[in-house]
């Protein structure tokens, strides 16, 4: 599939602000079964500096200071993103669970993914381990039983006994109660089943990013009706990460973009900022994943906002 | 048994051959009172331990050591009362140099200072040969390890560390970690290692201090006050000396910067005056002639980390930081920081700064670290590792665990992401239960650590006269080299300081939770040539870092200090002379007294009804003491130290201030800092009013000592000019006030009530000089406000603040007068324009009375409003950074 992304965030302050420094982490990462062309950051007022680099998990970050008196900031970032199938493991690649986790935990050589998945195992600010998800959890992992079938089966349950409710959290609901209100959205359906499966010794890491959303039938699609969206991914020895979707309760297909991944969303914030003045800040967000026709694209200068300066990167 | 009967020592002591140097050590040469101390000192040895142990004086057999020759023949010769004198004497300079490293150093009844053993700890010439391989060696490694940690990550993917040991670290920065290439500096500049001697004899790393070692400075304050305590010893003694490393070090910071410029701007970073080290801090920037500044002071813009002052923002090239790692930057690191500076760690990923250690450095100081060195230095350097560490279990390995849990009470136990060790059999059961579960939850954030059986060493007991056996902990610092700052890891070549700090304490024991320290000697084959240390420490006495580059933070700290420092000086003026008044008061004329007026005036209230009518219903014989001592107590509350504007809480406020400008005061004034603080810690609260007011006269003289030595050794320059501002404008207020009490608001005015202004503004003798008449209300006026030719009257006061202002830095010259320049005229026109005829019969008439009340709220006003306009032109405002909120929605 082929997408045009618009992702802008926009924060209004109470009082001007004199400096600023800040990290986005909005520009999708390139990957096998995903590639990214045209990429523009649009940043407003216009930074002083501007630098791209790979942070430890290979996500792209975008560290940016201002330093004209503002009391807005507006940041929007578009790309042309063009989206395969992702590999999925064969039945010779699967395990039973409990032999996926010995494996994860001790291997002793390891590629740069299995010590990835070391550093996945373990507790984050956002996700600890805990006997109630492990409890949880083993209904879907019964002893024997093939990971792949026991994560299936896991992401489906949440999908089944959860209650999608945007109304319910908070950026920081503690997973526990996300596991007791049986209700949230996306993140803390990830967190919670990243909590679930490293609570059994499965190394499992946040995915940050975006699916394609339909209109109501008959109607037509709104603009900045789309949003980001949070899913997983989990270890699998000797083949890599295999992404599920508790809040949909489906493998992620070509739908979906990655925008990164890490232990929690700390790890992959959108956009953050340490600033000088400034107060009540007022966000929106506003997100357009459009489909395009392949496979030739049409050109992006129709998009690009008037008054912002633009910054290829 | 290593130790021969005491009976036999006498005609038998021994003493070990050096190889190199062939003199016999013969302890006969020595005093019969230091040959009793020594044979004292057997007995304890034998008391401290009924297995043989490695002592650093005495060898087998009882064998004197021979490196101790000089020390010991040098203090046989003073004999123990001289011995006595000089420990004292050591003691004191410590003291007045105000050498403290406790936490809680501003609050008068915590201060404590140290103590330094006039006993060094000894080196041989032949062992620290050996010593200083290892210590080299483990630098290399160390430096070796954190380089593959922040880029290849070799020793987790080879596995030879557990990734999860080095990932749950608090110090493995993920941010450091990132696909920015390595620098082509080391990480690792200076380096603190902490070894002790068992009690097998052998040297053995307690632990690593990587991120900003501390202890230098205390090294070179030891060895200076030890060598102005015991000249002979220091001047004769074949030691190798230190300041060669210190200059070394600064040769090696400014080289860091080198790309940069010919002279760089290097700062060192401190959290602050509450920060334990933060002695330390002042005494290295002062001495290495660094900007000691806080997170506060600097700011990242246009990329570069500049630092705040007076004339604008300067730049800054290198940053010896000395705050932990998580907390450098609330951009990337911890966001509750408000020590760090934010966009630090991209500024010095860019390489516009160099930070010194680099960021990320502490994972070295992981304790669990020890099990794994060993394989590590195999595999990073091919060598064998010859300083072995402590026995140490990391318990994110299976079998380590089962080892712990088989014998517990062998370990000692920490947390990584916690400070504080855990002993377990200190543990209740319920607590045992917990902690054990806590382990079990997550074993990788649990280290168990090895008792250790030290070695001891003699130390010198100030109270018995006699030498002690103790068990010391050692840190030496290690420095790489600063030509090879730029070359490839493998030709990089370390030094190691030839000293450094001991403190006694069992093995592990933290240098801040030590009692007494002790300097390290090593021994050279011949006597050294003297470097101009003490020269160099005890130079100018105030240093002249000053003018526009002063930052605005100190600016805004020597302001402060100015006014809380007269409002203490004045308010121990008036308490005195509060004092002075009841205690002479006629106690039967209970009408005429003047004390509900000074109670006034210190902003006091008088005892309550209730507690007068108690004390009239009470025979007249003793009503008058009850009601003195009524009074006298509700005086001393001002002696409280949670009493807000009492005198322990403004002299908190002044110390504060002071620390934070510890840097820019001489070592005189600071002396009489100390001196006041030892005034305040014996100031007791229920003492009696003589002994009061004798604590006030000596913070009257203290004050004005320690403002005296300001106004001589300060450079003239803008961080004085503050100092004086900040005084002058509480001395106009709080001269206006009591003006305004003694000539108008008074209940009692009069004759009594002037004599007690007059004292308190320090006018007495020259209005008494020059009136020698009776006080009358206007001579009181002219001196205290129109004559400019006396220091304490208004009018000079505002010539003064109006002079300072006008040389004060102005960075956006404009042609108009600033609000500062407007508020000093306004005041002064006031002042000048006054009809002095309005005010000539005060006494009687009521439109002289408004006159003059109007006059000094016409001064007031403006004056209340310059110290803030002041503090808004030229002191940074910084307001704590704030985090961008980051709620989003989601699908």
């Amino acid at each position: 599939m082929k997408y045009l992304l618009r992702h802008t965030t926009r924060y209004d302050y109470s009082s001007a602000v004199t400096l600023s420094h800040n990290e986005a982490r909005l520009l999708p990462r390139v990957l096998p079964w995903q590639e990214i062309c045209n990429t523009q950051l649009e940043i407003s007022p216009s930074p002083i500096r501007l630098r791209e680099r790979a942070d430890f998990f290979g996500n792209r970050v975008c560290y940016f200071s201002l330093q004209e008196l503002h009391s807005s900031l507006e940041v929007t970032a578009e790309s042309e993103i063009t989206t395969s199938a992702r590999p999925l493991p064969s039945q010779e690649q699967d395990m039973p669970w409990e032999m996926a986790s010995a494996q994860t935990r001790e291997g002793l050589q390891l590629d740069q993914d299995g010590l990835a998945a070391r550093l996945m195992l373990l507790d984050s600010d956002f996700i600890q381990h805990h006997p109630l998800l492990a409890e949880f959890a083993l209904e879907s992992f019964q002893p024997g039983r093939s990971l792949v079938e026991s994560i299936h089966c896991l992401n489906q349950r949440i999908f089944n006994e959860f209650t999608y409710d945007p109304e319910h959290t908070t950026i920081a609901t503690p997973i526990l109660d996300v596991l007791a209100s049986r209700r949230g959205v996306c993140q803390d359906f990830a967190h919670l089943s990243i909590g679930c499966l490293r609570s059994l010794g499965l190394a499992a890491r946040y995915v940050s990013g975006y699916m394609e959303t339909l209109p109501p039938p008959g109607q037509p699609k709104l603009q900045g009706a789309d949003a980001t969206h949070a899913w997983l991914a989990v270890y699998l020895p000797n083949w890599g990460w295999l992404e599920i979707d508790p809040t949909n309760g489906c493998l992620p297909d070509e739908r979906y973009i990655i925008l990164g991944w890490g232990r929690d969303f700390a790890d992959v914030t959108p956009l953050k900022g340490v600033m000088n003045g400034g107060g009540n800040d007022l966000l929106s967000v506003a997100v357009d994943v459009t489909p395009l026709p392949l496979p030739k694209a049409p050109t992006v200068n129709t998009l690009t906002q008037s008054q912002s300066q633009s910054q290829t990167l | 048994m290593y130790f021969v009967d005491p009976a036999l020592l006498t005609p038998s002591w021994g003493c070990e051959q050096q190889s190199s140097v062939n003199t016999m050590f013969d302890p006969n040469l020595l005093s019969t009172d230091m040959q009793q101390w020594l044979l004292n000192y057997t007995e304890k040895l034998r008391a401290h331990s009924a297995q043989p142990s490695h002592d650093e004086l005495f060898g087998k057999d009882l064998r004197l050591r021979a490196q101790w020759q000089p020390v010991l023949e040098e203090l046989s010769q003073l004999g123990p009362d001289a011995l006595q004198l000089r420990c004292d004497e050591a003691q004191n300079l410590l003291h007045e140099n105000g050498v403290t490293f406790n936490t809680y150093e501003d609050d008068p009844g915590q201060m404590r200072a140290w103590q330094l053993d006039c006993l060094p700890f000894v080196i041989s010439t032949e062992e620290w040969e050996n010593l200083e391989k290892g210590l080299i060696q483990r630098s290399r490694l160390l430096e070796a390890l954190v380089e593959d940690l922040y880029d290849q990550r070799q020793v987790l993917t080879q596995g030879l560390l557990p990734a999860e040991l080095v990932f749950t670290h608090p110090s493995f920065l993920f941010p450091a970690a990132d696909s920015t290439p390595p620098a082509e500096r080391p990480m690792v500049i200076f380096h603190g290692i902490d070894l002790v001697r068992t009690a097998k004899g052998d040297w053995q790393v307690m632990g690593d201090w990587t991120q900003s070692p501390s202890g230098t400075g205390y090294a070179l304050e030891n060895r200076i006050t030890l060598a102005r305590a015991l000249p002979n010893l220091y001047r004769e003694a074949p030691l190798k000396r230190l300041a060669g490393f210190l200059q070394a070090q600064h040769r090696c910071l400014a080289s860091l910067a080198s790309a940069h410029r010919e002279q760089p701007n290097i700062v060192l970073l401190s959290p602050g005056p509450g920060s334990p080290g933060y002695f330390e801090h002042a005494w290295l920037a002062n001495y290495m002639n660094f900007s000691l500044v806080e997170g506060a002071d600097l700011v990242v813009r246009d990329g570069q980390v500049s630092m705040r002052t007076l004339g604008g923002l300067k730049q800054v090239d290198v940053i010896v930081r000395q705050i932990n790692d998580p907390w450098c930057d609330p951009l990337e690191l911890r966001g509750d920081s408000l020590l760090g500076v934010p966009g630090l760690m991209q500024a010095a990923r860019n390489g516009e700064v160099e930070i010194a250690n680099a960021l990320g450095s502490g994972i070295l100081e992981h304790p669990a670290l020890a099990a794994f060195l060993p394989q590590l230095c195999e595999f990073l350097l091919g060598e064998t590792l010859q300083l072995p560490g402590r026995a140490t279990l990391w318990c994110g390995k299976t079998e380590a665990l089962e080892t712990l849990r088989s014998q517990p009470d062998a370990w000692i136990l920490r947390n990584v992401r916690q400070p504080g060790l855990v002993r377990p059999e200190t543990l209740s059961d319920q607590e045992a239960q917990d902690y054990w579960q806590a382990v079990e939850a997550q074993p990788y954030l649990y280290v168990a650590q090895a008792r250790v059986e030290a070695a001891t060493t003699p130390v010198f007991n100030r109270r018995t006269g006699e030498f002690d056996a103790e068990t010391v902990n050692l840190r030496f610092f290690s420095l790489v080299e600063p030509d090879d700052l730029r070359k490839a890891a493998h030709e990089r070549q370390y030094r190691i300081m030839p000293g450094g700090l001991a403190w006694v304490g069992e093995p592990g024991t933290a240098l801040m939770a030590s009692q007494i320290v002790k300097d390290i000697w090593v021994m050279a084959p011949v006597p050294q040539p003297h470097i101009s240390l003490l020269r160099q420490a005890h130079g100018p006495i105030v240093v002249t870092r000053d003018g526009n580059d002063l930052p605005c933070r100190v600016a805004d700290s020597l302001f402060w200090m100015g006014r809380y420092g007269e409002r203490l000086d004045i308010r121990s003026r008036l308490l005195r002379e509060t004092f002075a008044r009841l205690l002479q008061e006629d106690q039967t004329e209970t009408e005429a007294r003047l004390i509900p007026d000074l109670f006034t005036a210190l902003e006091l209230g008088l005892p309550s009804a209730e507690q007068m009518e108690q004390v009239h219903t009470e025979p007249s014989g003793r009503r008058h003491k009850q009601e003195y001592i009524l009074l006298r107590n509700q005086l001393l509350e001002l002696f409280d130290e949670h009493q807000t504007d009492g005198m322990p809480w403004l002299f908190s406020h002044f110390l504060r201030n002071c620390r934070a400008v510890r840097d820019h005061l001489g070592d005189d004034a600071w002396r009489t800092v100390n001196t006041l603080r030892q005034i305040f810690n014996d100031m007791p609260r229920t003492q009696g009013a003589v002994g009061a007011q004798r604590h006030l006269e000596n913070v009257v003289t203290d004050l004005a000592a320690f403002f005296g030595l300001c106004n001589e050794t300060m450079p003239h320059h803008y961080g004085w000019r503050f100092l004086d501002l900040g005084r002058f404008i509480e001395r106009t207020l709080c001269t206006l006030e009591l003006l305004k009490l003694a000539l108008l608001t008074a209940q009692r005015p009069g004759i009594p009530l002037w004599e007690v202004v007059l004292a308190t503004t320090d006018n007495f003798t020259v209005y008494r000089r020059r009136y020698r008449s009776q006080l009358h209300p206007l001579a009181i006026l002219d001196l205290l406000l129109f004559d400019e030719t006396n220091p304490r009257s208004v009018g000079y006061m505002l010539k003064r603040l109006g002079r300072q202002i006008e040389r004060l830095p102005h960075p956006d010259a404009t042609p108009y007068r600033n609000q500062e320049t407007r508020l000093v005229i306004q005041a002064t026109s006031a002042l000048h324009l006054v009809d002095i005829n309005q005010l000539t019969d005060l006494e009687r008439s009521e439109e002289a009375r408004n006159a003059l009340s109007q006059l000094i709220d016409q001064i007031l006003d403006p004056l209340s409003e310059l110290s803030n306009a002041i503090s808004h032109s030229h002191f940074s405002h910084v307001e704590a950074p704030r985090q961008l909120v980051t709620m989003q929605n989601h699908v």
